[in-house]
């Protein structure tokens, strides 16, 4: 009947009765009516299974070691007998300690607090005080704080700080990232100053194209961005550039692109749809946004694709600097570029040094050829790839010589190939060195070897012979510096030795191929650590000069 | 004439006494670290120590009096306080929230002492008297 079940659930349900006869306590029976393995207490092994033990996992079963005098069980295997036999010995055991408690009044003192077991009544209050993720000690402490801390915040100026998300008119602004699995979620809000680069799956289909909200380029540029938390102000984001990407991969970039392009279906394709979306955030360091900027890269799926990868990022540039990449704070980090720069006309005047175009342009890093598919050196885009410390690298082309080329400009040509169009001239010695600090660079030390030997010289000494350089080596030796638990790289020399080889002319209508090759090699030449340990200290005890004064 | 015996345990009581006090009081700072101790039965410990001291130096104050002015009615008094200062060792020996050994020994030494003063203070009240 209803009225006895709600009776029962009313009354509160006790734990089992605690065991404290230590004869009858065993931790290691955890198998009902089976015999644990090198269990010695179990009740439910037989003479026969103690034979088979190897070892007591529970030697002793002892009450609180701090009384006086307690009861203890031991059990031990005695492995001479044949058949092994268990031992079961219940003794006494004193504890010698003059403060070892010879009787207690206060009936919980030795023992764990039984737990309140839930009913109906208190039901709702266990809930409220352990049902979320985390709860403490105290939880009425908890409410109290927050509604202290409310009403001070009201005449606080708000600003933006660091990892905070970055509000938007209705919620957050998102950056879709993959939670869990590569499924895009867009629920990431973008924190402040948190520069995040994402990349997701989204499902897509060609029917359905123009209602996916999350493929089309409103979802990412619709709700604006307010400027300070909790405040009315609002900055709109406005698309910087669009890049069309094409169903084989080449992109272009589109002028007049302030045309917001929704995607369409056209034939059996569905375009404009939104693979990337690049934020750029320009703040100012009282924490306040100014202007948001939005870079879209649009493409075009067919019939067949069901899923597509978004990518997202979001970076941030405070107003009026322009933000010049660090290769390592100090000593160089590996796979960062090699900083390097110009020095400015008028030096050593002591006007205002200032190493022109650091690695802000991409042209005045350091660079080496980069190899290309074709391999043919004359035909190169002029595609380089840029240093990064502590990778060695090796690139290199063919080189055709036709009878008909000539020497300046073919050593010319090859120069250029070599170094690049703007070889720099000192190299940061280490990776955060400021413009202004002109000893912390490094200048470029430029070496000419020529590839043949000294016999060959002498034999034409007289035939004025081209040489066209045919390899750059880059060796920059670098050295830790510092602390022996933590050692920065730094750099402290930066030689670039061109080879190079007498062009012999060649009969009309010949040809010649010859390999031309760069390379940056990275030497470590940092003498070994010696820990240094400092000297004992001294007692330096001297008695007064006239202490023996009578007697001296 | 005064007796000489319980001026002598008079005096060795006292000094003994204060080892006693500020050993059980150690002890109970120390039970109170170490083992579970509830506030109210801490703050019950604590005031019958206190108690017990005052109820000392009164009892010792008034037998030495007594015993030196030849007057029984101090010792009379004396003799009604050892029966408080009795009660609250037996308290500290089996009563109290955690008895630990050296408890029992300072205790059980404590209330030798109570007996061999009572009985000495009851013939030097007889002898007194006559």
């Amino acid at each position: 009947p209803p009225e006895t079940r709600a009776a029962a659930w009313a009354r509160p349900r006790s734990g089992p009765a605690p065991v404290t006869d230590v004869a009858k306590l065993c931790v290691c029976d955890l198998l009902v009516a089976q015999c644990d393995v090198n269990c010695c207490c179990d009740p439910d092994c037989s003479a026969a299974d103690f034979s088979l033990f190897t070892t007591c996992s529970v030697p002793i079963v002892t009450g609180d070691s701090r009384l006086c005098s307690q009861k203890a069980a031991t059990y031990s295997l005695d492995v001479e007998a044949n058949p092994p036999e268990r031992i079961f010995k219940l003794t006494d055991q004193v504890n010698p300690s003059v403060f070892c408690i010879h009787a207690t009044n206060y009936k919980q003192a030795l023992s764990f607090r039984p737990p309140e077991m839930p009913t109906s009544e208190n039901f709702d209050l266990f809930l409220k005080r352990f049902g979320s993720a985390a709860f403490s000690a105290k939880p009425d402490s908890w409410n109290m704080n927050t509604d202290a801390q409310n009403p001070s915040d009201a005449n606080e100026t708000y600003r933006y700080e660091y990892g905070v998300p970055i509000q938007t008119a209705d919620a957050f602004l998102r950056l879709p990232s993959p939670v869990v699995s590569s499924w895009c979620s867009d629920a990431n809000p973008a924190g402040f100053l948190v520069n995040q680069a994402t990349k997701c799956t989204r499902s897509v289909s060609v029917e359905k194209c123009s209602n996916i909200q999350a493929v089309s380029m409103l979802f990412y540029i619709n709700s604006s961005i307010l400027a300070v938390p909790k405040s009315s102000q609002m900055v709109n984001i406005t698309v910087q550039s669009i890049v069309v990407q094409s169903l084989n991969g080449m992109r272009t970039l589109l002028n007049g692109s302030d045309v917001l392009r929704p995607p369409v279906t056209l034939d059996e394709l569905c375009i404009n749809i939104v693979l990337g979306v690049s934020y750029h955030i320009t703040y100012t360091d009282a924490g306040e946004i100014i202007e948001a900027a939005a870079s879209f890269v649009l493409g075009a799926i067919t019939k067949e694709a069901l899923s597509i990868q978004q990518s997202f990022d979001i970076s941030f540039t405070q107003v009026n600097t322009t933000p010049v990449p660090l290769s390592g704070n100090p000593g160089y980090v590996v796979g960062l570029p090699l900083r390097a720069g110009f020095q400015p006309q008028g030096y050593p005047f002591p006007t205002e040094i200032l190493f022109a175009a650091l690695n802000t342009n991409k042209y005045s890093q350091l660079t080496i050829l980069q190899s290309t598919s074709n391999q043919d050196c004359l035909a190169a885009q002029g595609a380089r790839t840029p240093i990064l410390f502590g990778y060695n690298m090796i690139s290199g082309c063919q080189l055709r010589i036709t009878a008909a080329m000539k020497c300046q400009p073919l050593t010319q040509t090859l120069l250029d190939l070599l170094k690049g169009q703007s070889f720099p001239e000192y190299v940061a010695s280490f990776g955060n060195s400021q413009a202004q600090n002109v000893l912390d660079w490094v200048p470029i030390i430029h070496l000419r070897t020529s590839e043949q030997s000294d016999n060959e010289r002498m034999y034409n000494p007289f035939q004025s012979a081209c040489q066209i350089p045919i390899s750059l080596e880059i060796e920059v030796k670098w050295t830790k510096y510092g602390s022996l638990v933590n050692p920065q790289a730094r750099i402290v020399n930066v030689t670039a030795t061109i080879t190079t080889t007498t062009l012999k002319q060649l009969p009309p209508g010949r040809e010649r191929t010859i390999p031309v090759t760069s390379s940056v090699v990275f030497t470590d030449i940092s003498s070994p650590a010696e820990p240094g340990y400092k000297a004992w200290p001294t007692i330096n005890i001297k008695l007064p000069f006239d202490f023996f004064f009578p007697f001296v | 004439l005064s007796s000489l015996p319980l001026q002598i345990l008079f005096y060795i009581n006292g000094i003994y006494y204060i080892f006693y006090f500020l050993v059980t009081l150690a002890m109970i700072v120390y039970k109170s670290q170490v083992f579970g101790y509830p506030d109210d039965f801490l703050a019950c410990d604590l005031a019958l120590l206190f108690i017990m001291a005052i109820l000392e130096v009164l009892r010792l104050y008034l037998g030495s009096k007594g015993n030196l002015t030849e007057e029984e009615a101090p010792l009379g008094l004396s003799l009604a306080v050892t029966l408080g200062s009795v009660v609250l060792s037996v308290y500290f020996l089996v009563w109290q929230t955690y008895v630990l050994k050296a408890d029992v020994i300072l205790n059980s030494v404590l209330l030798c002492a109570y007996g061999f003063e009572s009985v000495l203070k009851v013939t030097a009240i007889a002898a007194f008297v006559s």
